[in-house]
């Protein structure tokens, strides 16, 4: 796993099909992340949506107390 | 897990051509004009093994031409090995060149897995053709 968690994989099939995955994306960046890829090996032929995409990215929770 | 994509192998690119016949021990490309059976075509030939007729690979158009009379001048598997070895010659350089290590594992099913680490930066082989 990287520093960051973020891996794409790439299955060739024997018959020289592909499919690419990502994993430890958190939103749509996945989508950029995988796009080098696909538009390198070829033209798309299906995609499908994990829970991951839906998610949204986590902002930190500040409270701030008034004097 | 966040999205998959299937995609449907498109040859565009000279120097991952010329990686995967390495891969496949088969000749370097070479361009030029070449006859198949009735029709000439044009582009980066490809001699398979056991087939009659070179392939054509027209890298403007991402094509592949051939002329194997449904399999009897020619095995279709051996095309089949020339498109997978390609896409994975094509994903690593890709890979490469954003920066990212890449490792290869070939699967039970005759299938090949890449594993990209996003911003590693090193190159590695498992149970695979480096």
């Amino acid at each position: 796993m990287s520093a960051t968690g973020q891996v794409i994989e790439v299955t060739i099939d024997p018959k020289g099909q592909s499919t690419v995955q990502t994993r430890g994306f958190i939103g749509p960046s996945c989508r950029q992340a995988s796009w080098f890829l696909e538009q390198a090996l070829g033209e798309r032929t299906g995609e499908q949506l994990t829970p991951e995409f839906h998610q949204q990215e986590s902002t930190p929770q500040r409270l701030t107390q008034r004097p | 897990m966040s999205h998959i994509v299937t995609i449907k192998t498109r040859l565009t690119d000279a120097a991952a051509l010329a990686a995967a016949c390495r891969r496949l021990r088969l000749a370097e490309p070479v361009s030029g004009t070449t006859q198949l059976y009735s029709a000439s075509a044009q582009g980066l030939i490809v001699q398979l093994p056991g087939w009659l007729y070179p392939v054509v690979v027209d890298t403007a158009k991402g094509e592949v031409q051939y002329d194997n009379f449904e399999g009897c001048w020619g095995s279709q598997s051996e095309l089949d090995s020339l498109l997978q070895a390609y896409a994975v010659e094509k994903a690593r350089i890709e890979a490469r060149r954003g920066g990212h290590s890449v490792s290869e594992q070939a699967l039970p099913d005759g299938s090949i897995k890449l594993t990209i680490q996003v911003g590693g930066g090193s190159v590695s082989a498992i149970g695979g053709a480096a």
